[in-house]
């Protein structure tokens, strides 16, 4: 951290929705806390004030272009601390869904005959662009994960996101089990930290918060065709947050 | 110990009474979904449900919560730390046999070696149990591990009958509890009615285990299953369910939550279970059970090898929620009696 009072703190935003962002302004009460122990300096959607110089960088969104490479790199060098936030920056997030189609597809699908006047690519998480110090999980960011990342920023602490499913928050609220409503549930393959929220309130969940370190895709398979879905389906419902790098059901075969 | 019997209209009163006298914690059914249960504080007597199959978390949850600050802590000069206040007394209503003998088991292995003083401490605020018994369903496997008819610390202990319910009068405590409540001796014919509930239900168990007790430790002792271990982790998602419904789980995990002042902050613990990937990982990035298979053989030695051996008794009530638990369909008698088989079968080849 360099020298002086408060660490200042930058948001910024590549291809997304700007929800994670919106979701960290919903921390009201939490937010005046904060401001005691950092400086905000930069907050497109907060605040008309900028600054080139900033500690930690808060980013969200994908990497579509090249342009954004070149950004996300420039705000690396910039900052002492990047956190990736929320899933796009994470895992990819829906963003990656055009990674199915040739890129030169999906200009002519969005733009027409204008596709010449812009320029994209694969879209992949900020995590596969440079290194990220800490993320934050989740489709919107998790605000518990959020809050748990901040101070460990400025406690100086390693964060290291939760390597279980989510069944396991889930089990902690004594939710009834969602497979037992008759509903498909990506919980038991997704990382959890969330507090299993999406669970608690009657959803089944959708992977948002990207999978487990070593997910039993063939697990996953096995109980998703017992539910009668053909194997497209159970990758397409996958897909929906995962398909950074590719997913791949059949190659996960030898996980055991 | 004595015995009488007691009407429904005269329970349902004494459960009135002892829900205005304190809290009092049993299964309910859940409002959403019609046929599921769950262990919850009680607000009228209504609520309680005696005829319920099973609940989702067992009712250790009341004095062993799933997630528990129990200290807090100021990171000043000079520190201070404040164990964090127990609330006070209340009872457990409507548990079965099985969830009776589980509570045993924690209150034997909670006491052992260095007791855990904030498990007792919270254990001592349940000031009174009230035991039920109750029918089967396709994954209850109390007869093969012996608790179909286990009493654990109830106070008292209630079989359903004809004229109401047959209650076992169990400790001064239990006496203490009826009170005033109408207790109608128990007459040959209801005596009867009692034993014809216990062997109906003890009929009604169809999961079993394919050996006693005593002989599945051994078949696990002598090891040379891997084969069966992997086939089951590879349908296991390694997602901790079984044993976060284990009413004999009794992992936990703990951690420093600190506030945003950066000062002050809480301890908290956290059931935690063996199957999870990061459970037996340690400094130095060493995993003790890195492989799932041997995540999963860990479980089953535990419950039925490990604490058999250190305490005389599978570590397994029979309650089956494991089994329900499981999305991924891992039947906890299915897997044994194929561990059983396979055993039988390596020794048949020698």
């Amino acid at each position: 951290m360099k020298t002086q009072a408060k660490p200042r703190v930058a948001f910024f935003d590549f291809a997304c929705c700007e929800g994670c962002q919106l979701e960290v302004l919903s921390l009201e009460e939490q937010l005046l806390e904060m401001i005691e122990l950092v400086d905000i300096v930069t907050w497109r959607e907060a605040m008309s004030e900028k600054s080139d110089e900033y500690d930690i960088a808060f980013c969200e969104g994908s990497i579509t272009r090249e342009a954004d490479i070149e950004r996300i790199k420039h705000i690396r060098e910039t900052a002492d601390i990047l956190v990736s936030l929320g899933a796009c920056a994470t895992i990819g997030c829906h963003n990656a869904l055009k990674n199915q189609f040739s890129m030169d597809e999906v200009l002519h699908i969005v733009y027409g005959d204008r596709a010449e006047w812009f320029d994209t690519i694969s879209a992949r998480p900020i995590t596969a662009v440079v290194p990220v110090d800490y993320q934050v999980n989740g489709c919107p960011a998790s605000l518990p994960e959020f809050v748990t990342v901040f101070k460990h920023i400025l406690m100086g602490k390693e964060y290291k996101p939760p390597n279980q499913p989510v069944c396991v928050e889930c089990k902690l609220k004594d939710n009834l089990c969602v497979y037992e409503k008759g509903m498909l549930c990506l919980g038991p393959v997704t990382r959890c930290g969330c507090d299993a929220i999406c669970t608690s309130y009657g959803h089944a969940c959708f992977g948002c918060r990207g999978l487990v370190d070593d997910p039993n895709l063939n697990a996953a398979q096995d109980v998703l065709a017992k539910y009668g879905l053909s194997v497209e389906e159970i990758v397409g419902k996958f897909r929906v947050y995962n398909n950074w790098p590719e997913l791949s059901l059949e190659e996960s075969h030898s996980d055991g | 110990m004595s015995i009488c019997v007691v009407e429904h209209d005269e329970l349902h009163a004494l459960v009135q009474r002892l829900i205005q006298q304190g809290p009092a914690m049993g299964p309910r059914e859940r409002q959403q979904q019609p046929g599921f249960y769950y262990f919850d504080w009680l607000n009228s007597a209504d609520e309680l449900v005696l005829d319920y199959v099973t609940t989702t978390l067992p009712p250790k949850k009341a004095f062993f919560p799933p997630r528990e600050p129990f200290l807090e802590f100021s990171r000043t000069d000079p520190a201070k730390v404040r164990s964090m206040t127990d609330e006070g007394p209340f009872v457990l209503l409507g548990v079965h046999p099985c969830d009776l003998a589980a509570i045993e088991q924690l209150d034997i292995a909670y006491s052992d070696n260095i007791a855990d003083g904030r498990y007792l401490a919270n254990r001592a605020r349940t000031t009174a149990i009230i035991g039920v018994d109750c029918w089967p369903d396709e994954y209850c496997l109390c007869t093969s591990v012996g608790t179909e008819q286990a009493r654990g610390s109830a106070d008292l202990f209630l079989t359903p009958i004809q004229r109401g319910y047959l209650v076992e009068v169990r400790t001064p405590r239990g006496q203490e509890l009826l009170g005033d409540s109408a207790q109608l001796p128990a007459t040959d014919q209801d005596e009867a009615d009692t034993a014809q509930f216990r062997r109906e239900k003890q009929r009604r168990v169809t999961a079993k285990f394919a050996t006693g007790v005593e002989q599945f430790a051994d078949i696990l002792a002598a090891g040379g299953l891997t084969e069966v271990w992997q086939e089951v982790a590879d349908r296991c998602y390694s997602c901790g369910s079984c044993s976060l419904v284990c009413p004999t789980c009794f992992c936990f995990d703990i951690n420093d939550d600190i506030n945003l002042d950066l000062t002050t902050g809480a301890r908290i613990r956290t059931w935690d279970s063996c199957q999870l990937p990061d459970f037996a990982l340690v400094a130095g990035g060493h995993n003790f059970r890195g492989e799932r298979w041997e995540r999963v053989r860990h479980r089953w030695h535990r419950k039925f090898l490990y604490l058999y051996t250190q305490y005389g008794r599978p570590f397994c009530t029979g309650c089956g929620r494991c089994s329900r638990a499981c999305t991924a369909d891992i039947n906890l008698v299915e897997v044994s009696n194929d561990l059983i088989a396979y055993a039988q079968r390596e020794t048949q080849n020698v």
